[in-house]
């Protein structure tokens, strides 16, 4: 191989790296990201709606924007053409946690009122619900 | 200390909720950006409205950081720069069908209702009408509208570096589900 060639191979490899840096930067905490990232914070849908209901703040403090994974009940299942929204809530309580997932990545199969899930997701915060986002469905332990 | 006043009202509608409230947990909101360089879009599933249909009262509430979008690092600009959503985390529209007469909540149809209130976008909080319509089927109602929004009315400042990459006005469209409480 010649000595340009090399260079020119060189070059190559070195623009290749740099567009997936930047598309890794772009596309970071996607779902994708969610999938292969280990949850922060483990806890339950009762757990996590108790600490948002008493303290707002430090609730999201502690859990704004971090991936967290809730193992909980679900109420009801939603679709619509981009996306499914799972609502857990344990049936003697009022509120519960609303788990938003992409259209794309959640096999619904399994997925029925009154079953158990883990799910992790990222934090968005608490109106009358905690708001998980991006969510990805875990097998249940 | 805002935050904890609205809750309280939130909390307090969910009480009088019992005679006859129409809630919606998981409403969606998405907006659109039409500008030269790009079209953003983004969309948030998780909007909580409560509509009583004795008095036409209608409320709105949402997350900032629920709004997902295709791109992270828009969603990170969104919230860090634009909405300063650590700061303002919420939104809310508080208001009133105004033509409640013409729409029956008993009977099956497709009915245009006309909407006013206070809209409240980072911090800031502007009055606001909006026609949209509301439909009755088989007990369940569905409320959806379209309403044009202007970052600079609720000072959400824009570098002229990406003036041609967002929209001077963006169109919001929402659509809720209510089940009676």
């Amino acid at each position: 191989m010649s000595k340009k060639a090399t260079y020119i191979l060189v070059f190559i490899l070195i623009a290749i790296g740099i567009a997936f840096a930047v598309w890794k930067y772009t596309f970071r905490k996607s779902v994708t990201s969610v999938i292969s990232k280990k949850a922060e914070i483990e806890t339950t849908a009762a757990a996590i709606l108790l600490e948002y209901e008493t303290d707002e703040a430090s609730a999201n403090f502690k859990y704004l924007d971090k991936i967290v994974e809730v193992t909980g009940t679900v109420e009801s299942v939603k679709e619509d053409s981009l996306s499914v929204t799972v609502y857990l809530k344990e049936s003697d309580s009022v509120a519960g946690v609303i788990c938003s997932f992409d259209r794309a990545s959640l096999d619904l199969s399994g997925l029925s009122s009154g079953s158990g899930v883990r799910i992790k997701g990222i934090c968005a915060g608490y109106l009358i619900d905690v708001v998980l986002n991006k969510c990805v469905l875990l097998p249940v332990m | 200390m805002k935050i904890k006043i609205l809750l309280f009202v939130l909390l307090a509608m969910f009480q009088f909720a019992q005679a006859q409230k129409y809630v919606s947990k998981n409403g969606h909101i998405k907006f659109f950006s039409h500008a030269p360089v790009e079209d953003i879009e983004a969309h948030n599933n998780q909007v909580v409205s409560i509509l009583d249909p004795a008095t036409g009262d209608l409320a709105f509430n949402l997350l900032i950081k629920a709004f997902e979008f295709k791109k992270a690092l828009m969603q990170e600009h969104f919230n860090e720069n634009y909405m300063e959503s650590d700061k303002y985390p919420k939104s809310s529209f508080k208001g009133k069908i105004t033509n409640l007469d013409k729409i029956s909540f008993e009977q099956d149809g497709v009915y245009k209702a006309e909407v006013s209130g206070d809209l409240t976008i980072h911090n800031v909080t502007k009055p606001v009408t909006v026609k949209g319509t509301i439909e009755v089927k088989g007990g369940s109602v569905t409320a959806s509208a379209k309403l044009i929004v202007s970052p600079k009315d609720y000072d959400i400042a824009i570098p002229s570096v990406v003036e041609n990459n967002i929209a001077k006005e963006i169109e919001v469209s929402l659509d809720a589900t209510y089940t009676v409480n």
